[in-house]
């Protein structure tokens, strides 16, 4: 008897903490499959069975949004591939003991004191600096600074997980006469696989969901979902069920990434000091 | 940064000779450094443009009086002016100590709620893959979208939070409009975001506790809450202290939530200093004031990080004494 009002209370714990975490989230959800009638009304609407994908609809056949969605994509998956790129051929070279190890402690700390940055902080630079090399609104400019949040973080991520690799397996393929290079990508890389998949994921959620640059250097060209729901505040106040729709659609990719993910989020999370 | 060319690097060391083909010789001595510097040097590229430049341009512009919202503006130079007017700045004071009462209240309730979070979620129960995964939304919800999507939960007239509120006989709240509320109602956005990251985190530290400590303490008698204590916490503790580290960082740079739940107000009650940056040098294109802002508030992010960094390493290295 008292381990079943045990286990019941445990089970009602885990349901309040699921529900009050969740609420948010199912709230956007269902405000975006609303009839716009029921959007502001007292008391709300929790529940309708008259759901409707009219929201939905409508973003989709705005081609503005439509081109921020693309916008998103192109300055996402482009940083994410050349972070992944220039961050995975620099933790490799970090990983090895070929450089002084005085070397390779100043880079890292460098890459870690970027990561400690406030983004603001280059803010401004940046919005100057774009300008100057006519690259203002547009997707590349963008991408480059995306870039510049994601490598640090790739770099370290990378680190971890090439310092995993058994060194046996290199120094049998050094003996074979094998180059760096050939040890790198047909060695070390197959052997991280799973790390530059995670790294991958990570480092487009950054980008993804990124807000302050995108605000500061973008405007029309290059302007990215984040900022499009952010303008919802401004110029299109009373359009709850779009918004709402917006940021539903804006979740998925992230949703499906993390969920992949999942098993080695701790590392990401932690800049890899902390690994499952 | 000095990386020498791989050419000179090479120079005045002999080849070995023995397996020497046309063109490169891909096992020269010395070859494996080269090629290591090579593969760092993109990187080490694109982090000099990116980072090390724009910082020194900013630390540049914040000795000098440039705005550019005034036709032609040709920046001249202050000195440390700009940095004199801000330590007597209010508006700059006070959205500094905004600041801090933010970060040290949003970084204590995510470690409160995020330890015992993590416990939830190292526990048997089949609800436990669910929490996970509704962790992992809240988390991964782009910081904007949250901040557009709370501020239709707190609606004065129409949230659901005010709607519960009454139900329970309260008065309703204004929340965002409230000088008193609005920045405990930016923290408890934030929190609701950054809460899973620590309950991950520390789940990762609680699982990595060998089985056995508590089968012993078990048989030792000892109750659950105080093998949470005496066995759970000291365990875990050097990895709160590297989520401890990493939330006090990112807590410093929030800027999303803040732009869509309150755009700093009411009356600057919830102007973050990221915020007052970017509306002073973005806004109101006052960039050599906004950059003597940005240099002061990297400074004191620095010093409060590394101070952090320090007590950890501290803290590894009594660990490692310990064992």
């Amino acid at each position: 008897m008292r381990n079943i009002l045990s286990w019941v209370g445990m089970a009602l714990v885990y349901l309040i903490v699921i529900v009050i975490m969740l609420f948010p989230i199912y709230w956007l959800v269902i405000t975006s499959l609303k009839p716009a009638y029921m959007a502001q009304t007292n008391p709300p609407v929790f529940f309708t069975p008259l759901l409707s994908a009219e929201n939905y609809r409508a973003l989709w056949n705005d081609p503005s949004i439509r081109g921020y969605f693309v916008n998103s994509l192109t300055v996402a998956l482009g940083a994410t591939g050349f972070s992944l790129l220039f961050g995975s051929l620099a933790a490799y070279s970090l990983s090895k003991s070929y450089l002084r190890f005085a070397l390779r402690r100043a880079i890292l700390l460098w890459v870690l004191l970027i990561r400690i940055f406030p983004p603001i902080v280059v803010g401004i630079p940046y919005f100057t600096l774009l300008h100057r090399f006519h690259l203002t609104d547009t997707q590349l400019g963008l991408m480059i600074t995306h870039v510049a949040m994601t490598l640090p973080f790739v770099i370290w991520l990378l680190l971890g997980f090439f310092q995993d690799v058994p060194a046996e397996l290199e120094k049998a393929a050094m003996l074979d006469g094998c180059s760096l290079v050939r040890r790198f990508s047909q060695i070390a890389l197959p052997m991280v696989l799973p790390g530059l998949a995670v790294t991958a994921i990570f480092a487009f959620i950054i980008s993804w969901n990124e807000y302050l640059f995108a605000a500061i250097l973008t405007s029309f060209n290059a302007k990215t979902l984040p900022v499009a729901i952010a303008t919802f505040i401004g110029e299109r106040r009373l359009e709850w069920g779009a918004m709402s729709a917006l940021g539903s659609l804006m979740l998925i990719p992230p949703a499906i990434f993390a969920f992949l993910g999942q098993h080695y989020i701790v590392r990401g999370l932690t800049f890899g000091a902390v690994k499952e | 940064m000095a990386i020498r060319p791989v050419a000179s690097a090479v120079s005045g060391e002999t080849p070995s000779g023995s397996r020497r083909r046309r063109g490169i010789d891909w096992n020269a001595p010395g070859r494996d450094r080269d090629l290591s510097l090579l593969m760092l040097a993109p990187a080490v590229f694109v982090l000099v443009f990116t980072n090390l430049l724009p910082v020194l341009e900013s630390l540049q512009t914040s000795f000098y009086a440039y705005n550019l919202s005034i036709p032609n503006a040709i920046p001249t130079f202050l000195g440390l002016d700009n940095y004199v007017r801000l330590l007597s700045d209010d508006a700059f004071l006070s959205s500094f100590r905004t600041t801090l009462v933010f970060v040290t209240i949003s970084v204590t309730l995510e470690l409160i709620i995020g330890i015992a979070l993590g416990l939830l979620i190292t526990g048997n129960s089949p609800l436990v893959g669910v929490l996970r995964v509704v962790l992992l939304l809240s988390f991964i919800m782009a910081p904007v979208a949250a901040g557009v999507l709370w501020r239709t939960l707190y609606n004065v007239s129409w949230g659901p939070i005010n709607y519960f509120i009454e139900l329970l006989g309260f008065p309703r709240q204004e929340f965002l409009a409230s000088t008193v509320q609005a920045l405990g109602a930016v923290i408890a956005v934030e929190v609701w975001q950054q809460v899973p990251p620590v309950a991950f985190v520390v789940a990762a530290g609680i699982t990595s506790i060998p089985t056995d400590i508590y089968r012993a303490a078990s048989a030792d008698g000892a109750r659950a809450w105080k093998q949470f204590w005496w066995i759970t916490l000291p365990l875990v503790r050097p990895v709160i202290f590297v989520v401890l580290i990493l939330r006090t960082m990112d807590a410093f740079k929030v800027f999303d939530i803040v732009a869509t739940l309150t755009q700093g107000g009411p009356a600057s009650a919830t102007k973050l200093l990221s915020y007052m940056i970017w509306e002073r040098g973005l806004r109101f294109l006052d960039i050599g004031y906004a950059s003597a802002m940005s240099w002061l508030f990297l400074l004191v992010v620095f010093a409060i990080s590394l101070v952090f960094i320090r007590a950890l390493d501290r803290a590894r290295a009594g660990a490692e004494g310990e064992a």
